[in-house]
């Protein structure tokens, strides 16, 4: 047989804007629709997807619709005073009818089943959280939600939420101190069978981050959506074997594993080339040298593993990596 | 053991037609099941074991909506509750057997074998064309001894039908075969090729009625929406514009760990309802489906008695590859 080249990309879709909701202070809700009427790739609960703003600005956002809907995709905006301009595009420059590139979904914040769930939202964050708290009620868990905001006017969905009872704890005015003792509270002392997912600003998740170090490995679950700073990083050249392709590149030092797999003509998964989306996950088969991770997605237990890297940003310190490409 | 069969997933483990006024024994992600239809025609499926003692449900009666036991005669209601006893006034505290979320869709009968309460979170794939009327299908059965994964991941390999059948391979596939498209998203993934314009395969051009040498361009998309199913369209456009359209369905179901069962359906939007044309590619068909259970059951062989080993991939196994972390991501969801 003759190759066959294989071109890998992500579902990719324009679709139309069917309603826009201011659903607190500075957020909206974007509902987007296949103007031919199809349906959208399915999805579970933690899923974000790609909006591609311009050619430009591509940012990921949490599906906040249900999954069982099978032709809306619902996402939460916050217009983010030092936004990096998708959001201030989104709230200035999209209204009913307008057009929007979307790319995925994809998952790296998936609802594992557990008897019991502790939910731990700040401000924006609650998004990812809306379909997994409907998942976590419809498969009879016990959970709670910690939900902390700006003030109630500006904290998206409290009506929804309210509806859940006492399940819900609203912590509206920032109040680091009141978070504190709350966290404390809910997940000071390790629970068993219990799961732990946050989403929210750096300094939440750092807090909660702290207190399940004691949690056994596995209990928490968080997503970021703004990069970890890499301070002080060096880029040196190093070599990559492409496994199924069965060729050796270069990476020079100033260009990613992503772009010397691209430059090589081998069709790589990727979007946001800078290490919070999880698209370009590529399993590393072999190590000869260190693997320096840089991602947001994986945390320090999967990075020491070196079973997986984010190849748009991550790289080797030195020597040589054989990945699955 | 870790489980290796999704369960958050709906499966069709038997056609409408098969599921009537008796009781319908099958095997699903492990489970025994027993399908029947109540009087009022809704379908209904129970755990095919006794809560009193080790005996199939489904070596009983069905009695109105209710099954009673063959061995010690426990009434069961349809959602599962045992209703009676013989042997005592009232129902023993706690005796039921699972009652499993049931749908009908294209005329297949759809079990949700997971959390009752997730079903409505997930989606059946629509298959219209195995109930439309714009469509002839011919289809077939089987229980295979391989895995659920190791079918998809054939369906899946577009490199292995001119091995294991170059005569009905369309003529195009022994060509340079042109690139291969490939989409994921997070539970989904599909491929697409469009063929330049080729001979159709010489079955074909006998049912459509044209010469053998005709050119048709080819596209050819498969699809893989759940681990229920994987579909492929092969849809050819001759010169004068007019298709002709295949639909090769494949609804799997695991039945345990190393063995799945197939029900395979290829259905066509031309020469609509002729029996002679049906009788001829059941005959092809269930031969080249039989080809193929073969080759998958000896796989399955060698990972039983070898394990799984090493494997070397290409750049086409992309599909399947992403079939292997789907799977992978609704276990690891699940918590198997």
């Amino acid at each position: 047989m003759t190759e066959t080249e294989t071109r890998l990309r992500e579902y990719e879709s324009d679709l139309v804007v069917e309603s826009y909701d201011v659903v607190a202070e500075d957020v909206v809700a974007l509902t987007l629709v296949n103007p031919d009427g199809q349906a959208l790739p399915a999805w579970t609960p933690g899923a974000h997807i790609d909006l591609v703003l311009t050619p430009e600005i591509t940012r990921q956002y949490s599906l906040c619709s249900s999954p069982a809907d099978a032709h809306r995709f619902t996402v939460g905006i916050l217009n983010a005073p030092n936004s990096r301009g998708g959001s201030a595009f989104v709230h200035e420059k999209v209204s009913v009818g307008s057009t929007i590139r979307i790319r995925g979904p994809r998952n790296h914040f998936p609802l594992v089943a557990s008897p019991r769930y502790v939910f731990i939202a700040g401000g924006i964050g609650i998004t990812p959280m809306i379909p997994m708290i409907a998942e976590a009620e419809a498969a009879g868990a016990d959970w709670t939600l910690l939900y902390g905001g700006r003030s109630e006017a500006s904290m998206a969905y409290i009506d929804v939420l309210r509806a859940y009872g006492e399940r819900v704890t609203l912590l509206p005015g920032n109040d680091v101190a009141l978070m504190s003792a709350a966290l404390d509270e809910r997940i000071g002392t390790p629970r068993p069978d219990t799961l732990v997912y946050t989403c929210g600003p750096e300094g939440l998740l750092g807090a909660v981050e702290a207190r399940c170090a004691t949690w056994p490995s596995g209990s928490l679950h968080l997503e970021r959506f703004a990069a970890k700073a890499t301070e002080g990083a060096v880029d040196s050249e190093f070599q990559v074997v492409l496994a199924r392709t069965g060729i050796t590149i270069t990476v020079p030092d100033d260009k990613t594993i992503f772009r010397a797999a691209e430059d090589n003509g081998v069709s790589v998964l990727g979007s946001c080339h800078e290490g919070i989306c999880g698209t370009c996950e590529t399993v590393i088969i072999d190590v000869d040298g260190e693997v320096d991770h840089r991602d947001s997605v994986l945390n320090a237990e999967e990075q020491a593993s070196n079973e997986t890297m984010m190849i748009c940003v991550s790289r080797c310190r030195s020597g040589s990596i054989t990945l699955d490409l | 053991m870790t489980r290796s069969m999704p369960t958050d997933c709906w499966y069709a483990p038997a056609a409408s037609s098969e599921v009537d006024r008796d009781l319908l024994p099958v095997r699903a992600a492990g489970l025994p099941v027993v399908l029947y239809r109540t009087g009022a025609g809704d379908v209904v499926a129970l755990e095919d074991r006794c809560a009193h003692r080790a005996y199939p449900l489904s070596s009983g009666a069905l009695i109105g909506d209710t099954v009673q036991c063959g061995l010690c005669g426990f009434v069961y209601g349809t959602d599962g509750r045992c209703v009676s006893v013989p042997s005592q006034p009232n129902v023993p505290y706690g005796a039921a057997v699972a009652s499993y979320p049931t749908r009908e869709a294209d005329g297949l009968v759809w079990v949700w074998l997971g959390e009752p309460g997730r079903s409505a979170l997930h989606r059946i794939p629509d298959l219209p064309w195995l109930a439309d009327a714009g469509w002839s299908t011919v289809s077939g059965e089987e229980d295979v001894l391989a895995s659920f994964l190791l079918l998809h991941e054939n369906f899946a390999d577009v490199t292995q039908v001119p091995f294991i059948a170059p005569e009905i391979a369309p003529a195009v596939l022994g060509a340079t075969p042109p690139p291969l498209d490939v989409v994921v998203s997070e539970t989904s993934v599909s491929l697409h090729r469009d063929f330049p314009p080729a001979p159709l395969p010489a079955w074909q051009a006998e049912i459509v009625g044209s010469p053998l040498d005709t050119p048709y361009r080819t596209e050819q998309s498969g699809f893989f929406p759940s681990p229920a199913v994987w579909v492929d369209h092969w849809d050819a456009q001759a010169e004068d514009g007019t298709w002709v359209r295949l639909r090769f369905t494949h609804l799997v179901t695991p039945i345990d760990e190393s063995s799945s069962r197939l029900l395979w359906a290829v259905s066509r939007d031309f020469a609509l309802g002729n029996r002679a044309v049906d009788q001829y590619l059941d005959g092809i068909f269930t031969d080249y489906y039989d080809r193929v259970i073969d080759a998958m059951e000896i796989a399955q062989e060698v990972l039983e008695i070898d394990g799984p080993g090493p494997e070397v991939n290409v750049n086409a196994d992309a599909v399947g590859l992403k079939i292997r972390e789907i799977v992978s991501a609704l276990l690891t969801a699940e918590g198997a």
